[in-house]
């Protein structure tokens, strides 16, 4: 093996596409980086290591986990060696989620209005009807530009032979963008000068891109409309998030108890007193957003902000009820909605889907349950799944008597195993799995995706887990330019 | 700006005033016990500055129960872990607002007190060294807000919180040292480390050119304009940023809190031209009042609380 002071333990797993070896040998794409590390030592990596755990420390890039009343906090693990992508996947990429996008939001306008795709039986219209993420609220109502998903993020894996599957379209409130950028940042501390050497794409305009967007879409016709990014508050997982890109964008980050609804228009609670607000990014779920007509408990939402919303007055993004698209068993439809509106051929391959309210399917499933996962339809987070290979029979007994009480709520899909990477773990390089979210911005102008996205890790030797709820990791990705 | 984020900002500011100003008290008179107040009563310093409800009420023996308990408790609710605690969830909540510098100079002042070493300076080495790492940690945080911070109304907030604690504390230390001297001998020492735990005493050897007379003393903690922990001189800093907030106030609130800070330094001039020494147990329980209804003011009239 070339570069053995550092490859000496780097055993690809067989049936896994490595990312960076082929057979014992080198993709082109990492040479580079491999041979600015020759002058390195394993101690210095160590270092880097070390260097990577600090700043995330002292920059207070970290989760709480509360007990006892002080918090403890916890870094986001992350792995100092970059992941890196060709121009030529990434072009594949780029084109096969704009492609897709554009697909889930005719889908959107659709089933909110005509439901075309329903009455010419492209989807069953059950399959609309038991989502629990179909707003019946949204019937309709015409949203600015007929965008439904300004903000996305696309999971996405690699099978054994390389091609690229979408995983989850998460359309609702993705999260994971600040670690995009903060693990730009970290990169440049801890390997200088090899970001130009490489000549890997900036990161850095997600913000200024997002705010663009935002303001774009304000339905007020004022010079310098009012954005606000509504976060659900600090217990939040995610609200190192909505600080960061509220900083970014230099909007106001508010509460639900920030923001009041008067005469169908919202206003944001300011020491000079009422200001009206145009634009709402809100990280808070659908049914949280509004007590009069979702959950009349949370108390996270604004009272009234629907119908503020319907009214016109206030833009909220992403669109409420968009969660129908990125429902797990509306997902094996895409390839359909892209045929069907779009009449291409899908880009990216879908993972094949089964249906356990489907006889048949649920068979199936059961009949090779070791190469196959199950999960919820609405799960997120990694929670909730059954992952055939890796349980006990009697951890697939129980499991099969929760699908049985609830089937539409579970699909399955057969094992894919994830395409692995480099990563500098317990003082070695070794192979770990990994998915990649990019980030799509969808504004009046077009769909744009910085070049790049969240890489998740399974830190855990042979994990196919890559959420950061359960062992994951995360590190920098580079599309080369 | 958000009522939210002012409020936030206001008590960020008010948790740090107050840990800048104990650990300076306790820095003094930890000092003050090893070398030259031999009989220190920490009982007494834990009873002011301590938890006095009688359920929480707690007994010390030795000079680093009353540390460990002051600073490093976590659950006490007056210690200065809880207020760096409280400082950091404060800024938290309005990280977007405040500079990246500055939520970072405030992450450092809460992992440098989580830190081992620090407990075990002050349990087990030199307390006095862990006391300087800490306040290096607070002038980092008011050197960042000056060089980094924007003078716009967060900024104002954020003073307006500074020098309302800081008179408290002031008011709070100085009828602190008055009950130590009631048990004392010798009078004149308090008053020296009076001037110490307000970082005052080069000041008066200079201004006054005197060998400590109560009333000079009290002149310069009262009603020396130059003293920046002087009681007048923090009424003049309230009036000075809060006056900034005119264009961003409705007028009616800019004009009622403006009125309660006048009558403020009014009343303090009023004290002065009375009889010092004499006075001062008529003019901390008035000014804290007034304290009290400035700041139940400021949360309704600006921080949107009702």
């Amino acid at each position: 093996m070339p570069f053995s002071k550092f490859l000496a333990n780097y055993h690809e797993s067989p049936h896994t596409w490595d990312e960076m070896c082929a057979h014992g040998e080198i993709r082109a794409h990492y040479k580079l980086f491999l041979e600015s590390l020759e002058k390195a030592s394993m101690v210095d990596l160590i270092h880097k290591d070390d260097l990577a755990k600090k700043l995330f420390m002292s920059q207070g890039i970290t989760f709480t986990v509360y007990s006892d009343g002080e918090g403890i906090e916890k870094i986001f693990p992350f792995d100092i060696i970059p992941r890196i992508i060709t121009a030529v996947e990434w072009t594949h990429i780029e084109a096969g989620i704009k492609q897709r996008l554009r697909a889930l939001n005719l889908f959107l306008k659709d089933i909110y209005h005509e439901q075309a795709i329903v009455k010419d039986k492209i989807i069953p219209a059950s399959m609309i009807q038991s989502c629990p993420y179909f707003l019946k609220e949204m019937v309709g109502v015409d949203v600015p530009f007929d965008i439904y998903t300004h903000i996305s993020g696309i999971d996405l894996i690699r099978d054994s032979d390389g091609s690229y599957y979408v995983l989850e379209d998460n359309l609702r409130t993705p999260s994971g963008v600040s670690y995009m950028l903060e693990n730009r940042n970290m990169t440049y501390r801890l390997f200088p000068g090899l970001l130009p050497k490489n000549n890997v794409r900036s990161v850095k305009d997600y913000p200024d891109l997002l705010l663009k967007n935002l303001l774009a879409l304000s339905n007020r016709q004022v010079s310098n409309p009012t954005v606000v990014l509504l976060t659900p508050g600090i217990f939040n997982s995610a609200y190192f998030e909505h600080t960061t890109l509220a900083r970014l964008m230099g909007v106001e980050l508010v509460e639900g108890k920030d923001l009041v609804v008067h005469d169908f228009k919202v206003y944001m609670k300011t020491t000079a007193g009422l200001k009206q607000v145009d634009v709402i990014y809100r990280r808070v779920d659908d049914e949280f957003l509004d007590p009069l007509v979702f959950n009349p408990t949370s108390m996270l939402g604004v009272s009234g902000l629907y119908y503020a919303y319907r009214k016109g007055n206030v833009s909220i993004i992403n669109a409420p009820g968009n969660g129908v698209a990125d429902d797990k068993a509306v997902y094996t439809f895409v390839p359909a909605m892209i045929k069907y509106y779009l009449k291409e051929e899908p880009i990216l391959k879908t993972v094949p889907t089964y249906y356990m309210d489907n006889r048949e399917h649920f068979d199936h499933v059961f009949g090779q349950i070791r190469k196959m996962v199950i999960k919820k339809t609405n799960g997120s987070g990694g929670y909730g799944m059954l992952m055939g290979h890796a349980s006990s029979d009697q951890e697939i007994e129980d499991y099969k008597v929760e699908v049985q009480k609830d089937p539409r709520q579970f699909i399955a899909q057969p094992m894919i195993q994830l395409s692995s990477v480099p990563c500098f773990i317990d003082g070695k390089i070794q192979p770990r799995h990994v998915d990649l979210r990019p980030f799509a911005l969808y504004g009046p102008s077009g769909i744009e995706i910085v070049p790049g996205g969240l890489t998740r890790v399974a830190l855990k030797e042979g994990s196919l887990v890559v959420n950061s709820s359960q062992g994951g990791g995360s590190k920098d990705t580079w599309v080369l330019g | 700006m958000l009522s939210r984020v002012a409020d936030s900002v206001f008590w960020m500011a008010r948790y740090l005033e107050r840990t800048d100003n104990i650990l300076r008290l306790l820095r003094t008179d930890y000092i003050a016990a090893q070398d030259e107040l031999l009989d220190y009563d920490w009982q007494l310093l834990i009873d002011t500055f301590g938890d006095d409800t009688p359920e929480n009420k707690l007994t010390v023996s030795s000079y680093r129960e009353a540390l460990q308990h002051l600073v490093l408790h976590r659950q006490h609710d007056y210690s200065i872990f809880t207020n760096i605690v409280r400082v950091r969830e404060n800024a938290r909540s309005v990280q977007d607002y405040i500079t990246k510098e500055l939520w970072q100079s405030l992450n450092d002042f809460f992992h440098t007190i989580r830190n081992p070493e620090t407990e075990n300076l002050i349990l087990h080495n030199d307390p006095v060294t862990a006391l300087d790492i800490l306040l290096r940690e607070s002038i980092i945080f008011y050197g960042t807000v000056d060089t980094t911070m924007s003078r716009g109304e967060g900024y104002t907030f954020l003073n307006l919180g500074k020098y309302i604690e800081r008179c408290l504390q002031t008011l709070d230390i100085l009828e602190f040292k008055r009950k130590q001297m009631v048990k004392a001998e010798n009078e004149a020492v308090h008053w020296k480390y009076l001037l110490y735990a307000l970082s005052g005493y080069e000041f008066h050897t200079k201004a006054y050119r005197n060998s400590l007379h109560d009333k000079e003393v009290i002149h310069q903690v009262l009603y020396n304009a130059q003293f920046p922990h002087s009681v007048i001189y923090s009424l003049a800093q309230m009036d000075r940023y809060f006056q900034r907030l005119e264009d961003f106030s409705q007028p009616e609130h800019f004009k009622e809190i403006n009125n309660i800070i006048k009558m403020m330094a009014e009343s303090v001039q009023t004290y002065q031209k009375k009889e010092y020494v004499a006075v001062i147990d008529q003019l901390i329980p008035d000014l804290r009042l007034q304290f009290a209804n400035l700041n139940q003011r400021l949360s309704t009239l600006y921080f949107g609380n009702s």
